[in-house]
């Protein structure tokens, strides 16, 4: 049996200068690694794949041709130095982060986007004219407030109204859940102006996670906001940055805990760690890959999630992500729902986008103000029913649970200067808006460099 | 099971144009991507077509179709 292979070739960034160089994907016995090596920083090596050849090639799945897209910028030096985006991108835009402050009320010792400290936050008027141009370039996208902490702007509602007003429709807060737990009327004003989704960091269901990756205990937080979640009727997804030896064996308690929570839980989307950004862990052999979280959640969910239920990103590189969805029915087991392979579920940008809107958006059960005797999760038979069968049909039942108890599972595997892949890059839909406007892949925006250099943040 | 028939055929005067012979209440299993849902509705009982109403296509089938699909 050969021991080495290299099975194809792309291109990638020197971890030291930055500067593109060329890499190889390469199978061994346990898995396939990344080999790149620059003319003067030498050699470097990162696992991508824990796992065969084979299982490496059927992860990935029929793209459509690439889709046209709105250029701001031309090819010069090559990728990814000419974001904005360039013609050489090969997909549209799904979704965009608006870093409305680098303020935060953290000082995580894991943050991509090495937030803390003063700065002045971009104005009102500044963010009307990102708005414009994400509309010009091809939008209304899925609007992800970003930074920093979010909830640091007082005037948070105002800029949700504001992006309504100009035709966005989905906006997810990316948020740490300090001040949403401390303060329900805060959050309450958000939901009232529109937003869809709270996407909340949730490490863990001890305290050792957050005081390793944030720093201080905060379990009793987070449940606080889950709880105001639950109560001004938000969409609520769970946000689990993986560390190996930290809580990657947690996995299976936070599915088991987003269950308990649903239908205020709408869905966990796991986010390994990346060593991008303020990053004070030791860079770990150990890396945390696709097959990982498989496993993770097959074995920590005693099958009830397997590994089989999860598809790779259909619409961006399919290396970049898995998603499952998951059906929990009234007597508490779960159903895997699996869209085909070839075609149903999303292959492109705008069915992204809409799958996320619904998926994340507040459960129809809890956005609805009017009590219903056709709530099946209640009451199986109901006599002078408003509906028009005496009994609930399995129809009913099926529709019932899967709009309202469809857990959505799915994660992404950011790159950071090590595992960095241009053809991952090329086909990323998920791009973070600088301060000059530019349209820029969120991997690339976040690159830094061993000494803490970026091509994009903050240019 | 899903009470269909009776609103669908309440007095049993559905005819299959085919075979000229009046409905039976029947049921039968509708299956989907791995999911399948019993539910009675008139079958011919010389032909064994099932008779759908449009209602039911275009409402809920439909609706169990798409979100089955993620559209």
């Amino acid at each position: 049996m050969q021991d080495r292979k290299i099975i194809s070739a792309t291109a990638s960034v020197c971890p030291v200068c930055l500067k593109q160089i060329s890499a190889q994907r390469v199978a061994e016995h346990d898995g396939i690694y990344m080999e790149k090596s620059c003319p003067e920083h030498g050699d470097f090596r990162v696992l991508l794949w824990r796992g065969s050849e084979e299982s490496y090639r059927n992860w990935e799945r029929q793209k459509q041709q690439p889709a046209e897209h709105y250029c701001h910028t031309h090819v010069d030096k090559g990728c990814p130095y000419d974001c904005g985006l360039c013609e050489d991108h090969l997909q549209q835009i799904c979704c965009v982060l608006l870093e409305v402050t680098q303020r935060c009320n953290l000082h995580c010792p894991v943050c991509f986007a090495s937030a803390g400290g003063y700065s002045e936050d971009p104005s009102i008027e500044e963010i009307s004219e990102w708005y414009d141009e994400l509309m010009k370039a091809g939008g209304p996208f899925n609007i992800q407030l970003s930074g920093g902490e979010p909830t640091m702007r007082d005037d948070l509602a105002e800029i949700i109204r504001l992006g309504k007003e100009k035709g966005f429709t989905y906006f997810q807060l990316n948020t740490n859940g300090l001040r949403i737990a401390e303060d329900y009327d805060y959050l309450k004003q958000l939901v009232d102006a529109g937003l869809s989704n709270v996407f909340l960091q949730f490490d863990g269901l001890t305290e050792e996670p957050y005081e390793v990756l944030r720093g201080k205990p905060l379990l009793a937080v987070k449940k606080k906001a889950v709880e105001n979640c639950g109560r001004a009727k938000v969409g609520l997804t769970l946000v689990p940055t993986v560390a190996p030896g930290v809580n990657d064996n947690q996995v299976g308690d936070i599915l088991k805990f987003a269950m308990q929570n649903m239908p205020v839980v709408r869905g966990v989307h796991f986010q390994p760690v990346s060593y991008f950004g303020r990053c004070d862990l030791e860079q770990n052999e150990q890396r945390i890959t696709i097959p990982d979280m498989l496993r993770y959640m097959e074995e920590q969910t005693d099958g009830m999630m397997k590994a089989e239920d999860f598809l790779g990103g259909g619409a961006e590189n399919s290396y970049c992500s898995f998603h499952g969805n998951f059906m929990q029915m009234p007597d508490g087991t779960i159903k895997s729902i699996k869209s085909d392979n070839t075609g149903c579920c999303c292959t492109s940008s705008k069915q992204s986008r809409d799958f996320v809107a619904k998926r994340w958006s507040v459960a129809p059960v809890l956005a609805s103000t009017e009590s219903s005797c056709c709530n099946i999760a209640q009451t199986t038979a109901v006599n002078n029913s408003c509906c028009s069968t005496s009994q609930p049909s399995l129809f009913d039942v099926f529709l019932e649970r899967i709009e309202n108890y469809t857990l959505a599972v799915s994660g992404m595997l950011f790159q950071d200067a090590w595992n960095f892949d241009l053809e991952r890059v090329k086909s990323c839909y998920l791009c973070e808006l600088s301060p000059k406007k530019k349209i820029v892949p969120f991997c690339a925006y976040n690159l830094t460099s061993i000494s803490g250099e970026t091509i994009h943040r903050g240019k | 099971m899903a009470q269909y028939y009776e609103s669908i055929d309440p007095n049993g005067e559905l005819i299959c144009m085919k075979c000229g012979v009046p409905f039976e209440k029947m049921e039968v299993t509708l299956a989907y991507m791995d999911n399948s849902f019993p539910v009675e509705l008139p079958r011919c009982p010389v032909c064994k077509m099932v008779y759908v109403p449009e209602e039911l296509a275009v409402g809920k089938i439909s609706r169990v179709e798409k979100s089955l699909e993620d559209k």
